[in-house]
């Protein structure tokens, strides 16, 4: 005795086959809220994923050190020293040391504007691949250390120092804020940051020789660094070296003093910004699941009304309350599972759509693990918004049922 | 020989009404009534008299108030409901004046429709169901809706979902209730060749002609059987 569970499935099938309209109209619901938590999930994640791409472009995996500003230091009380740089060598990363200080230029006859003057070692995109020429090159590492009146400008600055003109070739004027004036040869001009970054992270900098502003500027000190960038060698752990990094500065000046970061840190905050949002947008979209599920509910109770002849005649043909429970639950759980489906497919169909036109959505994610859940969550919908029409179904009386008027 | 069907004072009380005053219906008092396998018995009476509780106690769809019934020598008291649901299924053939066939079921898979709540695989269901059709003259509708056939054939496809069960006892309440006369009489000679052929039948009717094809007439009036209730 007893049917084989498939059974209840093929019947299920056929008996929400038979109506079309009206499944179809119960499904949607569902359709919607599994479409949202599924579209939502993913946005997330290809919206992480993006944010990191970018960043990586940006900054590469890199570790910073720079004075910890949070505790009051600053490029004169906290300098990073050639000691230091000796020290770092050890590590398994490139050391570059970086300088900087406000420079002034005449954008007309009398008025003068500020950008940053950023004094790097030389041949800086073979260093830091991040930086990328866009015309001209980058001064060489003899250039750098001889300190010769060269200069490579970030896209914003050759447009403000060279206004519809080629930089390259130029000669920049730069005054130091007490008033000494510098003229720097342009060999090269950078291409602008890339992505989401591309907007706020283009600023108006001149790249010279670190040499070259230990010679003229009126505030720099000679063997003393702003700031150093240190990319990390392939294979290299983030989170152990920004240890050994933070452990050799502790050592040479105490706590506090300065301030080490590295990009997989940053990357650790931005995913838990964006797992929050995520967790919230799927909230609001789970509410769009529970209104799907009462609708369920509520074409269940009807067809529960509606078939209560069959349902007394199965009885009376030798089914169990148990059975007819069975069959209904199962009928709630292939509906909702139904919809589940489709609404995984719209979603599948949006993202694709979204990443085919959106720039900022570079890859297309639709985890596994997403769509087992989504589909995990409808069947429970289903069984949860299936109990009490399956229960009433179970609980008829087959004699009510078959009273003929 | 244990009879098929035995009723010793088997009363059946409905109680309605509201907590402060609840009414009593007597839908049968006392009912004694043996019926042995291979009879062919109708249960007639007025209207009200009683006797369609009366069949659904017999086919185990309703419960007596008191007095004790035994189906095939086995008492039915305090059986569950699921072992009910079992003996309904393997030893109770129903045919309803209504037909009750599923409409969106073809034929076919209406009269296969009891075996599926035995557990058999759907192949052997459908070999059981066509030759149950075959057996009531309608090999050839197999695929037909229920929609797409005469009252006649649609009640022939319902006794055929009965047949397939291979019951000890076929129950019939008023199945030409719904038939014209020409569609009447092939039901009735169905149900003749039926008994031919050994089966148990109980069919309750109102119609006198139909009454008198059975071998025995059992009339109930005002809950109690008013004649025939031993063999
Ligand atoms: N569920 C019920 N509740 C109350 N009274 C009922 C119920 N079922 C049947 N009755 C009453 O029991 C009596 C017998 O009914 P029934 O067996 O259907 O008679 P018949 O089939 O002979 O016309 C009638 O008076 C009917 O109104
Ligand atoms: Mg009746």
């Amino acid at each position: 005795m007893g049917m084989n569970p498939l059974e209840n499935f093929r019947m299920a099938f056929e008996s929400l086959w038979g109506n079309k309209l009206r499944s179809f109209l119960a499904l949607l619901g569902i359709v919607i809220g599994v479409f949202a938590v599924t579209a939502m999930i993913s946005l997330g994640q290809m919206a992480t994923a993006g944010i990191t791409q970018d960043l990586e472009a940006v900054a590469g995996r890199s570790i910073f050190v720079q004075p910890n500003f949070n505790e009051g230091q600053d490029f004169s009380s906290a300098p990073i020293r050639e000691e230091d740089l000796q020290a770092l060598q050890a590590l398994p990363v490139t050391v570059i040391p970086q300088l900087f200080t406000s420079i002034q230029y005449e954008s007309k006859p009398g008025e003068r504007r500020s950008m940053q003057l950023q004094g790097t070692p030389g041949d800086l995109p073979k260093l830091d691949p991040t930086n990328k020429i866009a015309r001209g090159r980058y001064f060489t590492d003899l250039e750098a250390r001889g300190g010769l009146a060269v200069a490579v400008l970030s896209d914003r600055a050759a447009k403000d120092l060279f206004p519809g003109r080629e930089a390259v070739g130029q000669v920049a004027r730069l005054y130091y804020p007490g008033g000494a004036r510098i003229d720097l040869t342009v060999v090269g001009v950078l291409e602008p940051p890339s992505g989401i970054f591309g907007g706020f992270g283009s600023s108006a900098t001149v790249y010279t020789p670190i040499q070259l502003i230990w010679n003229t500027s009126p505030t720099a000190r000679r063997g003393e660094y702003a700031f150093v960038i240190l990319p990390l060698k392939k294979g290299a752990d983030a989170q152990q070296v920004t240890r050994q990094v933070q452990r050799i500065f502790e050592s040479r000046y105490g706590k506090g003093k300065y301030q080490v970061q590295s990009t997989e840190s940053f990357q650790g905050t931005l995913r838990s910004v964006t797992l929050i949002l995520q967790a919230l947008l799927g909230a609001i979209a789970g509410l769009s699941l529970l209104v799907g599920g009462i609708g369920i509910m509520n074409i269940m109770l009807v067809s529960v009304t509606e078939r209560t002849r069959e349902i007394g005649l199965r009885k009376a043909l030798g089914a169990t309350s148990g059975q007819i429970r069975q069959q209904f639950l199962i009928e709630a759980v292939v509906l909702t599972l139904v919809g589940g489906l489709l609404g995984v497919v719209l979603a599948a169909g949006l993202l694709l759509l979204i990443t085919a036109t959106v720039p900022f959505f570079k890859v297309y994610i639709l985890s596994p693990t997403t769509v087992f859940l989504a589909l995990a969550v409808s069947a429970l919908v289903g069984l949860f918004f299936g109990v009490w029409p399956a229960a009433r179904a179970a609980a008829l009386d087959p004699i009510e049922a078959l009273r003929y008027e | 020989m244990t009879p098929v069907v035995e009723m010793r004072g088997v009363t059946k009380v409905y109680r309605s009404g509201s907590s402060t005053r609840t009414v009593e219906v007597h839908a049968l008092s006392g009912v004694d009534l043996v019926i042995y396998p291979g009879e062919y018995v109708a249960l007639m009476g007025p209207s009200g008299s009683g006797k369609s509780t009366l069949m659904h106690i017999i086919g185990l769809l309703d419960s007596p108030t008191e007095g004790q019934y035994s189906l095939g020598g086995e008492p039915v008291r305090g059986l569950g409901e699921a072992q009910l649901a079992r003996i309904r299924n393997q030893r109770v053939g129903f045919v309803f004046q209504a037909f009750f066939l599923l409409p969106r079921l073809t034929a076919l898979h209406n009269v296969a429709l009891p075996l599926v709540y035995r557990g058999l695989p759907a192949a052997e269901r459908l070999k059981r169901a066509r030759k149950a059709l075959e057996s009531v003259g309608l090999g050839d509708r197999l695929d037909h809706l229920p929609s797409e056939l005469s009252g006649g054939q649609k009640q022939r496809v319902a006794i055929a979902r009965a047949l397939v069960q291979e019951p000890d006892l076929l129950l019939a309440d008023e199945p030409t209730g719904n038939l014209d006369s020409k569609s009447s009489d092939e039901i009735m000679e169905l149900f003749d060749a039926l008994h031919r052929q050994g089966k148990t039948i109980v069919m309750v009717t109102h119609e006198p002609d139909v009454g008198a094809r059975a071998k025995r007439i059992v009339r109930l009036r005002d809950g109690k059987v008013a004649d025939g209730g031993m063999a």
